[in-house]
């Protein structure tokens, strides 16, 4: 822990946007909600500018506040009984040179329908690399369920994968 | 597994943010920091306020200064005559007692 680090919010946004704003996507489907959600999580930053420690604190502070505020978001949506998850393709706004590759785009389509807590753990694992117990602190969530969670929301994902995916899954 | 794990992690990807991200929060930031016009005529409006209150709560507190000074002033004057009053009375009752000799 460096305890001469000066949080810098500009330049936090640089190195965390991509981040926080996949993190929102791939757990609501909606690329404007997740702007929303990377705007208001910048937002809520800099209103605690003065807590954060140090880098890595801000990173943990941003994925766990960012899980929380898509968590959030998609349970209003479904209150008001708007299904997220339409699609994720082009028609989101997302420009066809960031697509990673059709394979990629028919998995995050295969994301969309796993439950909410296999996806928080799968997104977490896969896109931020984190441990099983990295994400059970991230999420404040047993170390156990995350683990069943990721063991289950793998699995599925893999099914759905070899039912829909075979020409793509190398090794399937 | 091991190939499909390979996959989750190259198709879960960070994707690059909107460029208008960054824009949009720091105009967000710079207009919260910036006090808004009518922040400023409610902050305007609190402080005259505050300062008729406090005149008036100084001007009401010399009044009565004044107040308190005029009747301490009246109380002064209201004592002295009494005294004039009984020291007339004592003379005029030695006059008569003295008149009353003389005859």
């Amino acid at each position: 822990m460096s305890h001469d680090w000066q949080p810098d919010f500009e330049q936090l946004v640089d190195e965390h946007q991509s981040m926080v704003f996949s993190l929102a996507w791939r757990m609501t489907g909606d690329r404007g909600l997740a702007e929303e959600i990377a705007q208001d999580v910048f937002m809520e930053l800099d209103k605690h500018l003065g807590k954060i420690e140090s880098p890595q604190h801000a990173c943990f502070w941003l994925r766990r506040v960012t899980m929380s505020r898509s968590a959030d978001a998609l349970r209003r949506r479904r209150v008001r009984g708007v299904d997220l998850w339409v699609e994720m393709d082009e028609s989101h706004g997302m420009r066809v040179e960031e697509r990673v590759s059709p394979l990629g785009v028919r998995l995050e389509q295969l994301l969309a329908t796993l439950p909410e807590p296999q996806r928080a753990a799968l997104v977490l694992r896969y896109q931020e690399d984190l441990t099983p117990e990295e994400i059970a602190v991230t999420l404040a969530a047993p170390l156990a369920t995350v683990k069943s969670h990721l063991q289950r929301g793998l699995k599925l994902l893999r099914a759905k994968a070899a039912n829909h995916l075979k020409e793509y899954v190398r090794g399937a | 597994m091991e190939d499909f794990e390979q996959e989750l992690r190259e198709a879960f990807a960070r994707r690059p943010a909107p460029p208008s991200l960054k824009r949009k929060l720091m105009e967000k930031r710079r207009a919260q920091r910036r006090p808004r016009p009518a922040v400023v005529w409610q902050r305007l409006a609190a402080v005259l306020a505050l300062a008729a209150v406090l005149g008036g709560a100084m001007e009401w507190r010399h009044q009565e200064e004044e107040r308190r000074k005029g009747e301490a002033a009246r109380e002064q004057v209201l004592t002295a005559l009494r005294i004039t009053s009984h020291a007339l009375d004592q003379v005029n009752t030695r006059l008569a007692a003295h008149d009353r000799e003389q005859e």
